[in-house]
């Protein structure tokens, strides 16, 4: 018995240097993958846009926003068309609900971003960033949910005087892609960076936009998942992760931390300097995704160069 | 009669034996391991000039080698954004063994908005390995954290290994 009790407290001293040893090292940080780790039953990705197609997240009370989406189910890998979603809508706070219509041709609309609706922003709601969401249910009772990501310049913001575009957006993507079947969903967008070098900073930095000048600094963001492994596309699961754009060599994308301290979520970027002799008018960036396993998934962002 | 028969059997055997060494010799199997390991420390890093020297020290637990430590030393390049390229040599020790491995070009850490907080991601080649593992050669991917002002880091280490 005495044996035992040596034993026990000898033990408990080891737990308690090695506790102690342990608390020595500061924790590592936790990856915060956006939006979540695992993928819900359908993905959705949603954008805000002028009526010409331009991206935009700051508009004024009394302006239309205009939402665009896309949803995949991720049993079928398939994208959402008009025959297959029970309901697709936008909810806003204090707001009724904006439906989502299937209309490849509609104004805003472009290529698989094809389900849009329009929020007339009334005149007296308040300034201030607009939390909406993007709700999906599939006729075989799958749900599926989008928010933004929480990088505050960027999102969804009802401001007296608003930073407009630079001009209109870019044309159209017309091949609606209805039926497509994907392995990686994705979700792509663009923002303002705050480092341009050959054109004045907006005053602004990092506000959604795909029209830009040459000199500025354009901000690729993207989210996505693994629709057979249900999992976020982060390093863990990424072979390569690249974007292309044409005249200019292939570029990485990176995965890393985002947004205010405290709040920060992970996802890809890369940032892109427009080079001062780029060609004006609509550019097509490639996005190709390559995981561990060999699943591909590619995205096609255009945007607009203006002088 | 006899004599040749006795030629023939003695041709026959050695036709054999040489058979069979020549099947052996390329019978020989190889073994793959899932290999996976993760482990938690502090880094320090020192800057000159675009220079940064990095020296890690992890606490962890791998495929065959078992509970044990992570050490590295290597040097980035700062003057890369937002992503740093990183190089080095390091090692993985434990009651199984140790695996000394290289760090790939191509590997980097990238940095968020206000060059903090890392995400780190390559690929480790792996030079030596003893104990269980050894003879083991293959490459690892390299994916983790690093917090520059705490010097805290985590790392995992993926791949077959072939031995």
């Amino acid at each position: 018995m005495k044996r035992i009790v040596v034993l026990a407290a000898a033990l408990a001293a080891f737990a308690s240097l090695a506790g102690a040893a342990s608390a020595a090292d500061p924790p590592p940080p936790t990856v915060v993958p956006f939006p979540a780790p695992q993928l819900g039953p359908v993905f959705v990705a949603a954008q805000t846009v002028d009526k010409t197609g331009a991206m935009q997240n700051q508009f004024a009370p009394g302006s239309s926003v205009i939402f665009r989406a896309y949803a995949v189910d991720s049993k079928t890998h398939k994208t959402v068309a008009a025959k297959d979603a029970k309901y697709f809508y936008v909810t806003i706070p204090n707001q009724p609900n904006v439906k989502l219509k299937y209309d490849p041709q509609a104004a805003g609309a472009t290529g698989r971003l094809a389900w849009t609706g329009t929020w007339t922003i009334p005149a007296t709601y308040p300034a201030g960033l607009v939390v909406f969401k993007v709700l999906v249910k599939t006729e075989s009772k799958r749900i599926g949910q989008f928010v933004q990501m929480p990088v505050a310049p960027a999102m969804l913001t009802v401001a007296a005087i608003p930073q407009a575009p630079l001009g209109i957006g870019p044309g159209a993507i017309k091949t609606a892609a209805e039926s497509t079947s994907t392995d990686v969903a994705l979700y792509v967008d663009t923002v303002n960076g705050t480092q341009p070098v050959g054109a004045p900073k907006r005053p602004v930095g990092c506000t959604q936009t795909n029209v830009y000048k040459r000199g500025e600094q354009l901000v690729l963001r993207i989210w996505g998942f693994d629709l057979k492994a249900g999992q976020v596309l982060s390093t863990d699961n990424i072979d390569t992760a690249t974007y292309s754009i044409p005249g200019q060599a292939t570029g990485a994308l990176n995965y890393g931390a985002h947004g205010a301290t405290g709040a920060k979520v992970w996802f890809w970027s890369a940032p892109w300097i427009v080079p001062a002799d780029f060609p004006l008018g609509d550019v097509t960036i490639h996005v190709a995704f390559k995981t561990d396993s060999g699943k591909t998934g590619t995205y096609d962002h255009i945007v607009t160069i203006i002088p | 009669m006899r004599k040749l028969w006795i030629v023939v059997s003695g041709a026959a055997l050695a036709v054999a034996i040489l058979v069979t060494g020549a099947l052996a010799a390329t019978t020989v199997t190889k073994t793959t391991v899932a290999f996976t390991a993760k482990y938690s420390g502090t880094a320090v890093t020192k800057q000159t000039d675009n220079n940064v020297a990095i020296t890690a020290n992890g606490t962890g637990s791998g495929t065959l080698l078992g509970a044990g430590k992570v050490t590295g030393i290597g040097a980035g390049d700062s003057s890369v954004r937002p992503c740093v390229p990183f190089n080095g040599t390091g090692s993985m020790k434990g009651p199984g063994g140790v695996i000394t491995f290289k760090v790939n070009p191509g590997s980097a850490g990238c940095g968020d908005d206000s060059g903090q907080l890392f995400s780190i991601s390559g690929k480790a080649l792996v030079t030596k390995a003893t104990g269980k593992l050894a003879k083991a050669k293959g490459t690892l991917k390299l994916t983790g954290t690093f917090d520059r002002s705490s010097g805290a880091f985590s790392i995992k280490f993926r791949g077959t290994l072939v031995k």
